[in-house]
């Protein structure tokens, strides 16, 4: 009886087409958003910003961009963790060699450079799909892999392929503290966030989509399948570098290109698959459920062996995480495809007939 | 008020298509006329979508050109032949299932949408009128098509007669100068048949848009071409006004039958 | 010369490592059109259970004989391979049949991450030996033509002729018996073949066996000679090129591509390394198989990928 949309009549298109065209789902964005920059800080410490909330929120744009490109374009990438390096050390390296580089424009940077090198690695998927793409991508994976690591420039000759940065501050205020990193990453998000929508809702995304549910059939009603494809490793890879950037600079404060492997591209993609493909809600789904659930187990699984007397060692607990993110892959690709966004989509239309059954 | 049929709008000249060892298409040869409508008929097998997908940019035919408004082609890639105002309809429909019938729709606008992808992410003044400048358009064809209470469901989702209707929608969308349909009546009943030959009459009454069309339905052909064209086993057999294909009799022997 | 030489001998062995894991994806796509990721994590689990098996069964039945041990070993581990294929099959891939290439992509994906965490709860996570007598000294030949002879391993000699009989016997299955008919019709077309009577859901089964086979001999000759220890990237990335070389749906483009991608890598590595800082190893049967992808993505022996509207 809350969630209905009686008497909400539009008037315009403008009216039809806004984002939350629900008026209660635009109460509750806004809602959410303000508790999640003021409200948020009241209630948490340090170590769930560090642990927790700042991951989350890096990992939801990382995992937006992901969606765009695999979710949206239909084009599986297995080299998300590629783009993040690449905007990782690219942004290092215009905040290091270039004096007085501004902090958002280094990262946007990263984004930028991150994006040149998402395009060229797109090239295969006007050739290519499935399978045959996610090799190319592996490629795009490996090759940064080793070009981080071994070419120095990168690294500024450090030998160990670590980079570090320090002292970040945006127009004198500076970005130490846990809170200050959250509301950073809090405020790229949600920019990023409105973009990636208004991308999707537009003419652009709507090409995306098409190519992912019938290519050969997009070409005849005239778009450009080359355009719409490498338009979406474009700024699929802009939204993940920029990650890549922000991970590297707010989360860790020093890395090696272990950061951004492929462990880490699997991760992108099983947050995209659980969270719900061709969904931005999804994307923040998948990755807050994949950022908690190892923290999660990590606490109960012990704690459930103490009951039984069993110890659990820390080897069993990071195998049981695989084997519960295996099994969900693949109950989610059978029973819902479209993931946890789906699921909570199907609750509000519950919702909506509430209390009524029918 | 009755149609003025104009000149010669689509021409195609000696087209032969193979794949591999199989001829698909021998030496065809026929006119469209503008603002007629013009079927092609004949058994199955006999070439006919392989016809439309010439036409179309989906196969390049391995002889032979097509001419559109005079100008030559030999080879037309299918995005190209969309710009040039060629629209068309798929036999087994050819939808984005994951999308709604208003996105359906207004993908088929795409080709004339201007603003850049900045613009459309930021969603700023120019981008937004332009949103909804073609939704407008859209609304007119969703009117058109009598498909007002489906806008929103995802077209996966809708019977098969009202996916036939969007797919129409779609190439509608383009606003073409021709429209191929190819079987556009296919597993309808009686009903949606009146329906669809009611629409495709309006679309080229009220627009003027040239149709090429191929149906099995005899019956509709009959009833609302201006001229037909025969195939069998990928040749033409047959040329010309309802009454004198009706009246030949390779046609007869090759395709309608006789009563005896 | 004789260096460049046992350079060569060392990559075609690795090579033919690679292929033999190459094969179980080729023998699955061919049969299913599945692509199945997992197939470098059933090489793995299938030598953690030959080596823990033959570890155990020792200490369960008081067996002393290595020989048995093995042999008994090896039995069991092919009936958890069995197992493993029938449950996969009966649990995933019966409920995706009709979905697309890259859905049953990502569900083997998860399979694979599901394999890795089950396998070590299961077998361990430390490295295991398996031995099954093969010979670990190396010979020198040909030294008659080169001084002192060109240093080969008697091991890979005799993994390079297991391979070779493995696949004969393969093609033999597929070309000569009605159950390798039936799996081709099956690749071609699965609405077709269920429409002429053949049994989809015994026929995948089947596949998934046999690639649980391949996998087992693969795991065994790899965990012979490096140790069983879980590195997904080591395994099953690896193969990955191989078919791209060789053809999703050849099997002998499999072999073929397995040695051309380790040749490859161990020239490229010692050749060209230096020049750029070494370690090209990891990228370099990658980038080889994206420039095939660029001018001819099925492979040296594939079939063309045809696009139907």
């Amino acid at each position: 009886m809350f969630y209905r949309e009686n008497g909400q009549f539009k008037t315009s298109y403008q009216a039809d087409q806004q984002i939350f065209p629900i008026a209660q789902d635009r109460w509750a964005i806004l809602a959410i958003i303000a508790f999640a920059a003021i409200g948020v800080p009241f209630l948490v410490d340090e170590y769930l910003f560090r642990a927790i909330l700042i991951p989350f929120l890096i990992l939801s744009l990382a995992a937006l961009g992901v969606n765009i490109l695999v979710g949206y374009c239909g084009q599986i990438s297995l080299g998300s963790g590629a783009f993040m390096a690449v905007g990782a050390y690219m942004a290092y390296n215009t905040y290091i060699r270039i004096d007085g580089m501004p902090l958002i424009l280094a990262l946007l940077s990263g984004g930028f450079f991150a994006t040149l090198v998402g395009i060229f690695f797109g090239i295969p998927s006007l050739r290519v799909k499935g399978l045959y793409l996610a090799v190319a991508t592996l490629a795009a994976q490996f090759f940064c892999d080793w070009a981080f690591l071994r070419i120095s420039w990168f690294t500024n000759n450090n030998a160990s392929g670590s980079v570090s940065v320090s002292n970040l501050n945006v127009l004198g205020w500076t970005i130490d503290t846990p809170l200050q990193k959250y509301w950073f990453c809090l405020g790229f998000l949600v920019v990023f966030g409105l973009l990636a929508k208004n991308l999707v809702r537009s003419a652009i995304g709507r090409e995306w989509m098409a190519i992912r549910d019938m290519d050969v059939a997009a070409a005849v009603i005239g778009i450009r399948p080359m355009y719409a494809k490498l338009s979406a490793f474009a700024v699929s890879s802009f939204i993940v570098g920029v990650a890549g950037a922000l991970w590297g600079f707010v989360h860790l404060g020093s890395w090696e290109p272990a950061a951004f492997s492929i462990d880490r591209s699997f991760q992108l993609l099983f947050m995209v698959i659980i969270g719900g493909m061709g969904s931005i809600m999804g994307s923040f789904f998948g990755a807050a459920f994949i950022v908690v659930l190892p923290i999660f187990l990590n606490q109960f699984l012990p704690a459930l062996g103490g009951m039984f007397g069993v110890e659990i060692s820390t080897a069993a607990v990071s195998h049981t995480e695989y084997m519960i993110f295996g099994a969900l892959i693949v109950w989610f690709l059978i029973v819902e495809p479209h993931g946890l966004a789906k699921l909570w989509s199907i609750g509000k239309q519950k919702l909506r007939l509430w209390p009524f059954p029918h | 008020m009755s149609k003025v049929i104009g000149d010669v709008i689509l021409d195609v000249q000696n087209i032969s298509l193979r794949f591999g060892g199989v001829k698909a298409l021998t030496d065809i040869s026929f006119n469209v006329k503008e603002h007629e409508i013009r079927s092609i008929i004949g058994p199955n097998g006999a070439g006919k979508s392989s016809m439309l997908n010439c036409i179309n940019g989906v196969y390049t035919p391995s002889e032979g050109s097509i001419t559109f408004r005079g100008q030559q082609f030999d080879h037309m890639n299918s995005r190209q032949v969309a710009e040039m105002g060629i629209a068309r309809t798929f036999q087994n429909l050819a939808l984005f299932k994951g999308m709604s019938v208003i996105d359906n729709i207004m993908s088929g606008r795409n080709l004339k949408i201007k603003s850049n992808i900045f613009m459309q992410a930021l969603r700023l003044g120019p981008a937004q009128r332009e949103e909804e400048a073609h939704r407008e358009k859209v609304e007119h064809i969703i009117d058109f098509l009598e498909i007002q209470a489906f806008r929103k469901t995802p077209v996966g989702q809708l019977p098969y007669g009202l996916q036939k209707r969007v797919d129409l929608g779609r190439a509608l969308a383009m606003e073409p100068q021709v429209l191929l349909l190819d079987e556009p009546m296919a597993g309808m009943n009686l009903e949606e048949k009146q329906d669809m030959s009611r629409f495709i009459l309006d679309v080229n009454d009220e627009f003027g848009t040239t149709i090429v069309l191929i149906e099995h339905d005899m019956g509709v052909v009959m009833d609302i071409s201006d001229r037909v064209v025969v195939l069998d086993y990928g040749k033409k057999i047959g040329d010309g006004s309802p009454d004198e294909v009706r009246n030949n009799e390779d046609v007869i022997r090759a395709y309608l039958g006789t009563s005896h | 010369m004789a260096f460049f030489l046992e350079t060569l001998f060392g990559g075609l062995m690795a090579g033919m490592l690679y292929s033999l894991v190459a094969l179980g994806f080729v023998l699955i796509y061919k049969a299913s059109g599945v692509f199945n990721f997992a197939q470098g994590a059933m090489v793995l689990v299938a030598a953690l259970c030959m080596a823990r098996m033959a570890e155990w069964i020792p200490l369960w039945t008081g067996i002393d004989n290595k020989v048995t041990a093995n042999i008994l070993a090896f039995a069991v581990s092919v009936a958890f391979m069995f197992l493993l294929a029938w449950v996969i099959e009966r649990l995933v891939l019966r409920h995706l049949v009709n979905q697309e290439g890259v859905t049953l992509l990502m569900a083997t994906l998860g399979i694979t991450y599901f394999i890795d965490g089950f396998g070590q709860t299961l077998f361990g996570s430390d490295i295991y030996k398996i031995d099954v007598g093969m010979p670990k000294d190396p010979i020198f030949v040909l030294d008659g033509l080169f001084e002192g002879g060109v240093l080969v391993n008697q091991e890979d000699v005799i993994a390079a002729v297991i391979a070779a009989v493995l696949v004969a016997c393969l093609s033999l299955f597929f070309q000569k018996t009605g159950t390798g008919r039936a799996l081709r019709a099956v690749a071609d077309d699965h609405q077709a073949a269920q429409s002429i009577g053949i049994p989809l859901n015994r026929i995948w089964v089947i596949v998934w066996c046999v690639a649980g086979i391949t996998a087992l001999v693969a795991g065994i000759i790899w965990g012979s000679k490096l140790g069983v220890q879980f590195s997904l990237t080591t395994v099953a990335l690896r193969a990955l090129p191989v078919i791209i070389l060789g053809g999703l749906t050849s099997v002998p483009g499999a072999i073929i591509g397995g040695l051309i991608i380790g040749v490859g890598e161990k020239l490229s590595e010692v050749y060209l390394g230096p020049l750029v800082g070494g370690g090209i190893e990891i990228w370099f049967a990658y980038v080889l198989a994206l420039v095939f992808l660029l001018f001819r993505p099925q492979g040296l022996f594939g079939e063309k990928i045809i696009d139907r509207v």
